[in-house]
């Protein structure tokens, strides 16, 4: 029984000792640090579902240990522990492209950091404080500047790395800028002191809204809400697949539930900026939904088009926390979570086996891997939100929460969005199953692989005709 | 497990095992006609007194549950499905890929799934299964030219997308406003004593409804929202065309009398959506029937006439009364088995013939008697000829139509029947102008045309008595109709 | 006698220059110097507003201990950032923003 304050230390001190193997240890096989970081993430999330509830009086100031917390541990875990698998699945072409040309190179890191990463974003879901924000905040976002740019031999993925350098940069400037002005205005740091003095009218409306402004541009930048989410099509794209599955969906859940902490600092009951913060977040969710779905229709990559649809998904999670609907949004995410990584997984399987990620390289997928179509078309289809797959059950539920708040003009964009979405996530299906000319050579899925896809398969259609699976873990 | 899940699941079953690679035709038939005889289990078990209803929650807030209950409704539906479902699969010649099997049965259990659940999560989910078969079937396996298909096969899913969108909204706009103190709840009986105890204003019904109006009338081919269907229909692979226009297609006017009406009575009643109701069907009748009369080609003909009787049924609807909508779901029911028959027998043609066009073939039945017959059947069928089902239908719903409100003065919705009974005569111009031109006449060369194998003949001879049945004994349908209680009091 | 204001003032201003320097040059060893510029306009204003806030007549020490982890968190990104940055260069030999334009669409 460890606590998870425990489980977060454990697991830095882990990534650390295995980037410390790695570079020292030169004999030892390759894969060693790969399996053992798949062990360690294994058995934090062991730990972590069997965790004790007590932590150190001295953190909890700082350190909320509630449902919303413990949802999103165990979320980072689960995304870790997949993304690792994923980034095994394409371990030689990251090496491939990592190493200068004739050298062969171990690549130990670029498994020992998402464990760093992981403490991270836990860390993230308890932060009660500007202060235990910012510093995980910090650790998963630096992580991932080395992780983007990993495999610096491809021009693509270098420029992704300098990119997301210097936006990420940039956002934590404007993010510690607007903590600067929210301790001005409210003179506390924790979300407990900003909620109260926001509610009394001494305090001065106009600092606060300048720091929330600034506060909520930082984090809508890490979650890829408009008009902050232009860095996010490239830098996917670019980023090695396996971290670009981390990306969208580690990164971004930790993201949303620092969000939803500000949010609801923000709005609590009283608050002399409750509105204004409604009305953006209203607004940033309508233009997220719009400018993620109406690029995605001209995609004709699919690693840029899940881009864009990650855009589009952060638009439908905000817009529930705009509603106020703090459950939604970790119930979106985690109906997100299967199909996406199922996706990504999907796309290092078949880049191993030398099909690109351009569109039209898919066509004749159902006759190569009966296998790999089936699985894209589940994904595809949870993403789109076709009934009876988790995506459904998310958009449903941000759709219920909008229209019991009123606010139907905001329904409306989403319900161009979502059709929209039907039309580019349909169409790489429609290319899998179509036929090619000529002989084509069946495609070979190591059984990891294989079982990892059956098992996110079934997560899709279990979330979504069985949705208390997930909302059980919400409690 | 009851009688109704599993009619949901066995084609879903044998769904999933053709998709893995079992043999597709002998799964997919034995599926068919095992559904058959548990959908007429069902039906007597229902005459018993047993509504086999089932209910396993799936969430609790809000509430959800895949719940299942058998009424007169949804068991003509079911049988509806399982019949199509029948002939369907036997228009699937042989060699084709698995697919074909798998697609219709994927339409088939989520049409039965969606006419059996009486939870709105589920009813509207598992029509939405058939989005991706449809698309990939008329895509890949449709006929005409790659690019055509294609076109076409992305604009019914579009179509469709969007107005199972605009529904879903709706829906959730429906279950929002109607929430009890329970908690939100997907429950139609919930849902109904809601609305009984807290009846919404008239504007908000009024909303809600113009919004299930245009979600449902768009995957029934309402006018305007119809352009979809016919080339759709004439594109799609036969078993694809029969189900959906046979069926699927069902589900909107289904979600309409089984949610729509008896959630927002006064929504259905309030004046602005009735009168665009009434123009609306009144455009599926008249336009569409014009447009039909001026097609050259059997499949685009039929498509078209498919959209223009739906607008009889929307008039039945419109009326509101007992005896129009009872009349409705009797209609529903045969134009499913009709259009089935009649696509199934011009998805022949074209394999046998090549072309469909009216000015290249002609006397058929020389060769094809037993098609020409059954060609006869779908015709009369479809013009509402005395003594085949559609005929009982067409009755009580121009009744049921005239005599609302008649006595307020004559108003559009008489405008309306008085229209309807001139598309009827529109319908028995081109429809037995098809008849003529391709069975009769002077027999055109290089087109032979025979009769089909015995499989095929029995599941034609299955729909065409199924016509000749109800036509003959509207009771059986409506006996299972008589404690359906649709109509706003 | 310095004022609260302008602290807040000269941090705004640096803060200002920084942003603008990250929109307008093109050279991206400078945009990272003018990130790290908004970074200290950040750090500026923290400390001015904890020095100004008092707690039972003393400074209220929160946030002066948030410049800490900011600081090191700026050397750290700095770390890891100039290695990406050497890297671009040693692909591209330069380190113009117009070198990385090849991701778009």
């Amino acid at each position: 029984m460890m606590s998870s304050f425990s489980i977060e230390i454990f697991l830095a001190v882990v990534g650390v000792l295995l980037i410390a193997l790695d570079a020292f240890a030169t004999e030892l096989n390759r894969k060693v640090v790969p399996w053992a970081a798949i062990g360690a993430t294994g058995l934090a999330l062991i730990l972590m579902l069997t965790r004790s509830a007590d932590i150190p009086a001295w953190i909890t100031p700082f350190y909320a240990t509630d449902s919303l917390a413990v949802f999103y541990k165990v979320f980072a875990l689960v995304t870790t522990l997949i993304v690792l698998i994923i980034a095994l699945e394409g371990d030689f072409i990251t090496a491939y492209f990592s190493s200068s040309e004739g050298v062969k190179t171990r690549i130990g890191e670029f498994y020992a950091l998402p464990l760093i990463v992981c403490a991270g974003m836990m860390w993230m879901a308890s932060a009660k404080d500007l202060v235990a924000l910012f510093v995980p905040l910090e650790l998963v976002t630096v992580s991932f500047y080395v992780l983007v740019a990993f495999t610096r031999r491809s021009a693509m993925s270098l420029e992704a790395g300098v990119k997301y350098l210097i936006l990420g940069a940039l956002s934590t400037g404007v993010l510690v800028f607007g903590i600067a002005w929210v301790y001005g205005a409210t003179g506390s740091l924790s979300f407990e002191g900003i909620a109260a003095a926001a509610s009394k009218p001494t305090t001065n409306a106009m600092a606060l809204m300048l720091g929330a402004a600034l506060l909520l541009a930082g984090l809508g930048f890490k979650v890829g809400a408009a008009p902050f989410q232009i860095w996010i099509p490239d830098v996917y794209q670019g980023a090695p697949t396996p971290v670009t599955a981390f990306l969208s969906v580690g990164s971004k859940a930790a993201g949303f539930v620092v969000l939803t902490r500000a949010v609801q600092a923000f709005t609590g009951d009283g608050s002399q900026i409750a509105t204004q913060v409604g009305n953006a977040l209203l607004s940033a969710a309508a233009l997220t939904i719009l400018l993620g779905s109406l690029p995605a229709i001209f995609q004709t990559n699919v690693k840029r088009l899940m881009a864009y649809s990650s855009i589009s998904h952060a638009g439908f999670m905000v817009l529930a926390l705009a509603c106020g609907a703090t459950g939604t949004v970790a119930f979106y995410m985690g109906t997100y979570l299967p199909a996406t990584l199922l996706g990504f997984l999907l796309l290092v399987v078949l880049r191993t086996q030398g099909v690109g990620d351009e569109l039209k390289d898919l066509a004749g997928l159902s006759k190569r891997s009966p296998l790999l179509a089936f699985a894209l078309a589940v994904a595809f289809a949870s993403m789109a939100g076709l009934p009876l797959t988790a995506g459904f059950m998310g958009k449903l539920l941000v759709f219920m929460a909008a229209i019991s708040k009123a606010h139907y003009g905001v329904v409306a964009l989403a319900v161009v969005g979502a059709a929209a979405g039907f039309y580019y996530y349909f169409r790489p299906i429609l290319t899998a199953y179509s036929p090619v000319e000529g002989e084509s050579t069946k495609l070979q899925v190591s059984p990891v692989a294989r079982v990892t896809i059956a098992v996110l398969i079934v997560g899709v259609v279990a979330v979504g005709v069985y949705p208390k699976l997930l909302q059980s873990v919400l409690k | 497990m009851g009688l109704l899940e599993l009619l949901i699941f066995i084609p879903l079953l044998a769904a999933a095992l053709i998709g893995a690679g079992l043999p597709g035709k002998v799964i997919a038939r034995s599926a068919a006609a095992l559904n058959l005889l548990l959908v007429l289990a069902a039906i007597s078990q229902f005459n018993a007194g047993n509504t086999l209803a089932h209910s396993y929650p799936i969430l609790d807030n809000p509430a959800i549950a895949f719940a299942v209950k058998a009424d007169g409704l949804s068991l003509t539906m079911a049988l509806l499905t399982s019949l199509v479902l029948i002939a369907a699969n036997c228009q699937i010649g042989e060699g084709k890929p698995a697919i074909y099997y798998v697609s219709s049965l994927l339409i088939a259990g989520g049409a039965m799934g969606a006419f059996l659940c009486t939870d709105i999560f589920f009813l509207y989910g598992f029509h939405e299964l058939a989005l991706i078969p449809t698309l990939l079937m008329i895509a890949i396996h449709g006929h005409g030219d790659a690019t055509n298909r294609r076109a076409i096969a992305w604009k019914i899913t579009v179509y469709l997308g969007v107005g199972s969108l605009i529904l879903l909204a709706g829906l959730a706009a429906l279950v929002v406003a109607l929430k009890p103190a329970s908690g939100l709840t997907f429950d139609l009986a919930a849902l109904m004593q809601s609305a009984k105890d807290h009846p919404l204003p008239a504007a908000t019904q009024a909303w809600i409804f113009t919004a299930l109006l245009v979600g449902f009338g768009t995957l029934v081919s309402l006018f305007p929202f119809h352009s979809w269907a016919a080339p759709a229909y004439a594109t799609a692979p036969t078993p694809v065309a029969m189900l959906h226009s046979g069926v699927l297609k069902k589900f909107g006017l289904y979600g309409l009398i089984r949610i729509a009406l008896p959630l927002l009575p006064l929504g259905a009643k309030h004046e602005c959506v009735q009168q665009a109701l009434l123009w609306m069907l009144i455009g599926n009748i008249i336009v569409i029937g014009l447009v039909t009369i001026h097609q050259q080609k059997l499949d685009t003909l039929l498509g078209n006439s498919s959209v223009m009787h739906m607008g009889y049924i929307f008039l039945g609807i419109a009326a509101g009364t007992q005896v129009a909508i009872n009349g409705a779901i009797i209609l529903m029911f045969a134009h499913g088995i009709s259009i089935a028959l009649l696509f199934a027998l011009c998805g022949r043609m074209r394999n046998q013939l090549g072309t469909l066009e009216f000015s290249k073939l002609g006397g058929l039945a020389a060769n094809a008697p037993f098609l020409t017959v059954m060609f006869a059947f779908g015709t009369f069928a479809s013009i509402g000829l005395p003594g085949l089902a559609n005929f009982a239908g067409e009755v009580m719903v121009f009744l049921g139509a005239f005599d609302s409100n008649i006595n307020d003065g004559f108003k559009l919705i008489h405008w309306a029947t008085i229209l309807g009974l001139w598309g009827v005569v529109m319908s028995a111009v081109y429809m037995l102008r098809a008849y003529r031109n391709l069975f009769f006449g002077k027999a055109a060369s290089g087109h032979f045309m025979s009769d089909p194998v015995i499989t095929q003949r029995v599941s034609l001879v299955l729909l065409a008595g199924v016509l000749l049945v109800v036509g003959c004994c509207p009771g059986l349908i409506t006996g299972l109709l008589k404690d359906l209680t649709i109509a706003a009091p | 006698m310095i004022t609260l204001n302008d602290y807040l003032l000269v941090a705004g201003i640096l803060f200002a220059i920084g942003l603008a320097g990250v929109v307008v040059r093109r050279n991206i060893i400078v945009i990272y110097m003018c990130l790290e510029m908004m970074l200290s306009a950040a750090n500026l204003t923290l400390v001015a507003f904890s020095r100004f806030h008092l707690v039972d007549g003393a400074p209220d020490y929160a946030a002066q201990s948030l410049v800490f982890f900011t600081i090191t968190v700026a050397a750290a990104e700095v770390a890891v950032g100039l290695a990406i940055i050497v890297a671009l260069f040693r692909a591209k030999q330069s380190v113009d923003v117009e070198s990385v334009t090849k991701l778009k669409g």
